[in-house]
């Protein structure tokens, strides 16, 4: 009985305690992962007392709670599709929105792939059985891939080997595990396990729209000063040091 | 000939260890509850194991632990009816019968359930179902059952436990009927003293898992053998009037 | 736009494909341990039975991950299956039906076991001495006496098939057109805010479901 007392009084305490210090919460595109934790750790050591939660997933899926009024502070895209959604809604602040980052994206195989695919035209191949891409409908990475297919004038030929992910790490996670036989994500992600994955071949630019990576504060949020500040880290040279260690394109404090 | 057995077998404390001969007529197991009587009818019919022993059916090995034959129950030869009966619920009468018909054509099937049904005056009650139907029917329908197969010997377990005394008599009647018509060994197992009296050619008392005394009615009761089977047969004695009355049966 | 496209229709059909084929197998394979657990002793009887209950304890999450570390492509027994034959079970709907088969099939067996344990011993001693052999036992006796307990398991089993997520999700992926069934749908519309375009297979699932509770109550309150 004594030992349930001290539990929940730690509980209630534990609960003061997180009160006490300021928090964000940023929703990001799941590419950002590594580089915006590296990031948050920098910002909460420059600002004592704030505690920074991430909210990583689809850009889709995210744009989708924040409009269904999900309580977040800061919103980062891996493509300007859905942040102009947010931004027709009236859902960002506009005068924060900026582009931080840009990225590449990269044909990959399983490391231990025996298969001899050395461009975009060598999905053809027919020992390339499935296709992972991140689902162009909700992920960006997705939406890029199918445009670089179409491009190449592959999307119809290889329909049917396709395997839609709901996320790039996702797609990444189905090579590594190697039960798919290709896929594409950026060249960050493919930089995040380099064991089990290897780059097969570089996308060339002129394939897709050009990825670009803007991040806004949401409205609404109760910490308007402090998202503000956490994007101007995104974008501080710090910032954009830790974006290009992680395979990122850096872009620098351009508006939109 | 007729059925012979010696049985050895101990489970949860309790040890049984009997050894009889039956040659033809109706031999009663008489004893307590939890003598021993009723895993004897499960042993011989094969739906228990011995753990060692023997059982013989007109010269035929059903049972030979020293031999390592054991035969299933279905290739027993025998008709066995239930203390509860154990007629099928969801089968009519006449397929609770047929079910028991072993290894016989269709014709002759059709045949065999006409002649049995008449037999036991079941008439009428082919389509019924065991739940629509009075103990005593449901008695003939499980004797009927039994003996649909030919059987070499009949094992009845406490078969009127359940009855009303006017039906009690009705069926032990019956009982020695069948025994005349289809003569074959019947083994009875009951703990009602009137039932062993009356209806055995051999009784055999059972107490405590082993056998204290085999023989013919009047000798067992006239000459109990032990205190087990005085205590028994003493109790014929606040039934005597009934028994008087039952006597002619015989 | 119609709330009953082809995409829909497409889900509607592979989830009533996958329930069903998963349940006649929960059905094959469920009565037969079933039967085994009830009627049989033997080592490691409650090893199988904890075995096999776990998935219905288990988060479908927890057991779809089991489900890939066994049958994905470089599974300890998926392996075996892609060197032999160069198949994988991932991203089919076979790996839907066998997510289905392994939630749904701890129900079955539940069920039907406590059917089958509650016939007569006397019923099929009887049968037995009457020269009907095992299996001629379990068809004439067990299973028409057990029929309202596996009736009740396979209503069960097919419900709970046809609404499966967590596991379906990891194994067979949500691959639009292939492996989309109506739960897996309704969470890609609501997730892209499509929400109308979902209640056609809201409503066809509340429904169903509906019927289902009806079925079992009708079975249940039939006395014998």
């Amino acid at each position: 009985m004594s030992i349930l007392l001290c539990f929940l009084s730690f509980l209630v305490l534990g609960g003061r305690y997180a009160e006490a210090t300021e928090s964000l919460t940023v929703s990001a595109a799941m590419s950002l992962k590594n580089a915006f934790e590296d990031i948050g750790r920098v910002f909460e050591a420059k600002h004592r007392g704030v505690k920074v939660y991430f909210n990583f997933a689809g850009s889709g899926t995210l744009s989708r709670q924040i409009e269904s009024g999900a309580p977040v502070d800061v919103f980062a895209s891996a493509s300007v599709r859905y942040m102009d959604n947010l931004e027709r809604k009236g859902l960002i602040i506009k005068a924060s929105r900026r582009n931080f980052a840009g990225n590449s994206i990269v044909l990959i195989v399983p490391s231990t792939s025996r298969l001899q695919v050395s461009s975009i035209l060598g999905l053809l191949n027919a020992g390339v059985r499935r296709i992972a891409i991140g689902n162009p409908g909700t992920v960006p990475a997705g939406e890029y891939a199918k445009e670089v297919l179409k491009h190449f004038e592959l999307w119809g030929k290889l329909r049917d080997k396709l395997i839609f992910a709901g996320n790039v790490r996702q797609v990444l996670d189905y090579v590594a595990r190697g039960e798919v036989d290709a896929g594409m994500v950026y060249a960050s992600d493919a930089g995040t396990r380099p064991d089990d994955v290897k780059i097969a071949a570089e996308v060339p630019a002129e394939s897709h729209s050009a990825v670009v990576y803007p991040a806004a504060v949401v409205k609404g949020t109760g910490s308007k000063a402090l998202a503000g500040e956490f994007i101007d880290m995104v974008t501080s040279e710090n910032g954009q040091k830790i974006l290009k260690n992680d395979g990122f394109k850096p872009l620098g404090k351009e508006r939109p | 000939m007729g059925l012979s057995v010696n049985l050895l077998k101990k489970v949860r404390g309790f040890t049984l260890d009997v050894q009889w001969e039956v040659e033809d007529g109706m031999a009663v197991l008489f004893g307590f509850s939890g003598a021993g009587k009723s895993m004897t009818l499960q042993l011989i019919a094969g739906l228990m194991e011995p753990d060692s022993g023997s059982i013989h059916l007109n010269g035929n090995v059903l049972f030979d632990s020293a031999m390592k034959i054991d035969l299933p129950p279905q290739r027993r030869p025998f008709g066995y009816v239930f203390q509860d009966l154990a007629l099928f619920p969801h089968m009519t009468v006449k397929d609770n019968i047929l079910y028991g018909a072993r290894g016989l054509c269709r014709d002759e099937r059709k045949a065999g359930v006409k002649k049995i049904v008449g037999l036991f005056r079941l008439e009428g009650l082919e389509r019924s179902f065991p739940a629509e139907i009075s103990g005593g029917q449901k008695q003939r329908v499980a004797l009927a059952r039994a003996l649909m197969g030919n059987p070499g010997a009949l094992l009845l377990d406490e078969p009127f436990s359940a009855l009303d005394n006017p039906i009690r008599l009705e069926m032990r009647r019956l009982l020695k009927d069948v025994r005349r018509k289809f003569n074959i060994p019947v083994i009875l197992v009951t703990h009602d003293i009137i039932e062993a009296y009356t209806m055995a050619d051999k009784i055999i008392v059972y107490a405590g898992g082993r056998i204290r005394q085999a023989g013919p009615p009047h000798e067992v009761f006239g000459n109990p053998v032990g205190p087990d089977v005085e205590m028994l047969v003493n109790m014929a004695g606040t039934a005597s009037l009934p028994l008087c009355a039952d006597l002619h049966l015989n | 736009m119609s709330a009953i496209n082809d995409a829909t229709l497409f889900s509607l059909r592979l989830s009533l494909q996958v329930a069903t084929v998963a349940t006649v197998l929960v059905m094959l394979v469920g009565i037969s341990v079933a039967y085994i657990l009830a009627r049989k002793d033997f080592r490691g009887r409650v090893l199988l039975d904890i075995l096999i209950t776990l998935p219905l304890v288990l988060p479908p999450t927890v057991t779809g991950y089991y489900l890939v570390i066994l049958f994905g492509r470089n599974g300890f027994i998926g392996r075996f299956f892609y060197d032999l034959t160069g198949w994988s079970i991932m991203f089919t709907w076979y790996a839907a039906v066998l997510a289905s088969f392994v939630v749904a099939l701890p129900l079955m067996i539940k069920t039907a076991r406590a059917a089958i344990e509650s016939v007569d011993k006397n019923l099929i001693n009887a049968s037995y001495s009457l020269g009907h052999s095992e299996l001629e036992t379990v068809f004439k006796v067990i299973l028409p006496l057990s029929r309202k307990g596996i009736i009740a398991g396979v209503v069960l089993s097919f419900a709970r098939a046809l609404g499966e997520f967590g596991a379906t999700l990891m194994i067979a992926g949500n691959i639009p057109g292939r492996t989309d069934t109506m739960p897996l749908a309704i969470y890609t519309l609501a997730n892209s805010g499509e929400w109308s375009t979902a209640n056609f297979m809201v409503l066809f699932l509340t429904l169903i479901s509906g019927f289902f509770l009806y079925i079992t109550n009708r079975v249940g309150m039939r006395a014998v």
